[in-house]
């Protein structure tokens, strides 16, 4: 008996150091996804206006040719756009020029990946697939088990026959208490 | 130790295997034969729950959840949106201007002016933001093509 305890707190122990950093990117990723409705958690945006003088070029690469010249850009965009007549939109690596043809107003948006919480959410949301997939799996697989596991690390009156059934309790009753009012109420 | 250097080699895996050219989203392409965005929206019903490949730049993307993006016309001042289920394939946000391949089928939709206002408004509400139901001038035909897959250079 002693045995069989002694071995679960072993590996509870190392499992649980395991996967500490990616419980923690799990953990951090999953709070910032939470709120997509108020923000990007992957990339930040930002806009700034720019005032050129009104393009009045009649054909698209003249139109073109005359922004990228008021905006000093020497690099040929990856692409053009005109989503309507009075606009010309020039696509860049992270950047976009949206231009007001007959005021020659406009909008610069850079797109930048956000520092290491773009990465985490690429890992929480399995974006890359192929193994990591697998590496998601196993760490699922170990979380499980560290959660199981966890339950038997104690004995006595904080163990999972004392305070820890209380918790355990409280623990698995808030979600089925939020998914009934939920559901029904 | 033991963890920082697992944690450090399945994210340099994981940007390896995300990084490159013609990076696939979601299921793989199936189909060869390009169609036209210009044809499709000029024929939507001939097109309507057909599959079919289009080809173009994108020229926008979802800001939230990278759900849908626009690809551009072959002709001036039209585009397609290819639209997936949330988290199914998410885009991402520094996709505009590069070249897709995009795989779905089309849909076409008819709303009606009381659709489209209750619409409106919902949006408006999520969004907190003000919705004029006047700005609503008539039913609105939507042609989405609902994505399966796509390949961006």
């Amino acid at each position: 008996m002693i045995k069989w305890r002694k071995w679960n707190n072993i590996l509870h122990r190392d499992i649980g150091y395991t996967i500490t950093v990616l419980t923690l990117v799990y953990g951090i990723s999953g709070i910032a996804v939470n709120h997509t409705a108020d923000w990007n958690p992957n990339y930040q945006l930002q806009r700034e206006a720019v005032s050129l003088k009104p393009v009045m070029e009649k054909t698209t690469p003249e139109m073109k040719q005359n922004v990228m010249s008021q905006l000093d850009l020497k690099d040929e965009p990856k692409s053009i756009f005109r989503p309507d007549p009075e606009t010309i939109q020039l696509f860049y690596q992270g950047r976009t020029y949206t231009i007001d043809l007959p005021t020659g107003k406009g909008i610069i948006e850079h797109v930048r990946p956000r520092s290491v919480l773009f990465e985490f959410n690429q890992l929480h949301l399995n974006t890359p697939k192929k193994a990591w997939t697998w590496f998601a799996d196993v760490y699922a697989a170990s979380l499980i088990f560290v959660a199981v596991t966890g339950l038997f690390v104690l004995k006595g009156k904080n163990g999972i026959t004392g305070r820890g059934a209380f918790f355990t309790v409280v623990g698995a009753l808030i979600p089925a208490v939020f998914w009934i009012w939920f559901q029904y109420l | 130790m033991r963890s920082t250097i697992l944690f450090l080699t399945v994210l340099i895996f994981a940007q390896a295997a995300s990084a490159g050219d013609g990076k696939n989203y979601g299921k793989e392409l199936t189909l060869k034969e390009v169609t036209k965005i210009s044809d499709i929206l000029a024929n939507p019903e001939l097109y309507n729950g057909k599959r079919i490949l289009v080809e173009g730049s994108i020229v926008d993307v979802c800001k939230e959840r990278g759900c849908w993006i626009k690809i551009a016309s072959d002709k001036d001042f039209e585009s397609l949106t290819f639209k997936v289920e949330d988290g199914v394939i998410t885009f991402p946000l520094d996709a505009k201007g590069k070249k897709v391949h995009g795989e779905g089928v089309i849909s076409v939709k008819t709303y009606t002016m009381e659709q489209l206002i209750e619409s409106g408004k919902k949006h408006a509400e999520k969004e907190k933001k003000e919705f004029d139901p006047a700005s609503i001038k008539g039913p609105k035909t939507v042609i989405l093509l609902k994505g399966e897959g796509a390949v961006i250079d």
